[in-house]
């Protein structure tokens, strides 16, 4: 099993609209077939809705701190 | 680079918002203006046509233009459901809000039937359009959340409110046999135990932890307090159709009303202790201070049941609730939803230089000067059912509180417009 290419982001605890400035700002630059992996405070709804529009794909869990883990990438 | 956009579609033109909080600070220095005009104090009777020229030029002109700018805003973004015809619904309600409060105002000073009777159908108009629109984007709403439930019973009891106050206009404008004591306490109880108080709480289930990084509000506290704080009006409704309400029946009800409120004001004094990043922000300093206020108003109503005493206990209770707390929460909004907006409809396109931090869009040292001003204006208040001079601190707070906010509002208008043609200038 290959290893994916990922660029880690943590934007806990920074108010909004930091968080999301931020992952749209490393979504702009990611390479194709490669991941972004973000750590965040809250369930960023509105994010999602920008992702379906510009095409990525995401996953996000849940984790024990209550925080969220979302994996992100282009088209897949 | 790829660019992703902002989905904009579902929120407002920003116009829509701005035109109902830059009109809104000009109703606060009119209360200044009619607050100094009287001979007499007009703290020191709480039926003085001057306070309720004032009063009305708070709740409607100020307060009410605010939330009902804030709804429209908020509607997309919490329940996903926009209003329907928004800039249809925005004319529709703005407009006859401007006017009616002015008549009504001007109406209450002069004691004149004609400018009573001219205001009732246009403040009716503009809430009516308002209601209808916030039902009809509640129905169409997919979410199921605290927020929305609080929405719904606010707007309910709106309804409810302007109905009462339309009445009571058309009542004193002519002459009509009306039991008005007890009409004007339905009156006051739906708009300020309700539609202010829900809504309030309602944002807040949303602001508080999303702005100023504190946990959620409990479940259970998010789901239960709301509809407790309807049954319990309706149950206060309920009690003024009795034709004599008992001492017990009015301190029970009342009681629970003020329980209920201090649970949101602690719960949310505790989330705030408890905030992620302890950096000093004037939103939340605003939101503090209307929390602390709301604590002691509720004692101070609820020691007035307990220890009758003089109108001016009662007038003190409903200008600190008034001033103190709805006041100070709506401005501390005001300083988050702003530059929210400028930035969220500058950003549509993504990520560019262009686009200014937040942060820049309304200098944080007016926040806190404003702040101050709001302060000093609260305590003065506190002494203007006795002291005359105090009402002279009051009204100057009010006019510059209204200054201050017409400035911050056009410096962020300003941002907007600036930024806004450099991005049309950088676009290929």
């Amino acid at each position: 099993m290959c290893e994916e290419l990922a660029h880690e982001l943590d934007v806990r605890g920074l108010p909004p609209p930091e968080p999301f400035e931020l992952i749209i700002g490393a979504l702009q630059t990611l390479p194709a077939g490669e991941f972004l992996h973000v750590r965040i405070h809250r369930e960023p709804y509105p994010l999602y809705e920008v992702l379906r529009d510009g095409g990525y794909a995401w996953q996000t869990t849940e984790l024990k701190d209550g925080s969220f883990f979302i994996r992100i990438s282009y088209g897949q | 680079m790829k660019t992703i956009p902002l989905n904009t579609q579902q929120a407002p033109p920003i116009s829509v918002p701005l035109r109902f909080f830059t009109v809104a600070p000009l109703f606060l220095m009119l209360a200044a203006l009619i607050l100094l005009s009287g001979k007499y104090n007009p703290f020191a009777n709480m039926h003085s046509p001057a306070l309720l020229a004032a009063t009305h030029c708070i709740t409607l002109g100020f307060m009410a233009m605010v939330m009902l700018g804030a709804i429209q805003q908020i509607m997309p973004v919490v329940i996903v459901s926009p209003m329907p015809a928004t800039r249809l619904t925005a004319w529709l309600a703005i407009l006859p809000l401007i006017f009616g409060a002015l008549l009504l105002a001007a109406g209450f000073m002069q004691g004149n039937p004609v400018l009573l009777d001219i205001a009732w159908p246009l403040l009716g108009l503009a809430f009516v359009t308002l209601i209808a629109a916030s039902l009809i984007s509640l129905a169409r709403s997919p979410a199921h959340n605290a927020t929305k439930t609080a929405i719904l019973l606010s707007i309910i009891t709106l309804g409810g409110a302007i109905a009462l106050g339309m009445l009571l206009a058309h009542g004193y404008a002519s002459g009509l046999l009306l039991p008005y004591d007890k009409l004007a306490t339905a009156h006051i109880n739906l708009s300020l135990g309700g539609w202010v108080l829900l809504l309030i709480i309602g944002v807040s289930y949303q602001v508080v932890p999303m702005f100023q990084l504190t946990p959620n509000y409990p479940e259970w506290l998010a789901a239960g307090l709301t509809p407790a704080i309807f049954f319990v009006l309706l149950l206060n409704l309920l009690s003024l159709l009795l034709e004599f309400r008992p001492n017990w029946l009015v301190i029970v009800v009342q009681g629970m009303f003020w329980f209920l409120a201090s649970s949101f004001a602690a719960a949310t004094l505790v989330l705030q202790s408890n905030r992620r990043r302890r950096i000093a922000d004037p939103t939340l300093s605003f939101f503090r201070l209307g929390m602390v206020v709301l604590l002691c108003t509720a004692m101070l109503a609820l020691a007035t049941l307990f220890f009758p005493s003089n109108d001016r206990f009662v007038t003190l209770s409903a200008e600190l609730f008034l001033l103190g707390f709805a006041m100070s929460l709506i401005n501390g909004m005001l300083y988050k939803i702003v530059p929210f907006l400028v930035w969220f409809h500058l950003f549509r396109g993504g990520v560019k230089r262009a686009v200014p931090n937040m942060r820049e869009i309304i200098p944080e040292h007016w926040m806190w000067l404003h702040l101050r001003l709001h302060r000093g204006t609260v305590l003065a208040a506190v002494f203007a059912p006795w002291w005359n001079v105090a009402v002279w601190f009051v009204s100057l707070g009010l006019l510059m509180q209204g200054m201050l906010l017409v400035y911050v509002l056009f410096t962020a208008i300003s941002v907007y417009r600036r930024s806004l043609q450099r991005l049309e200038e950088s676009s290929p």
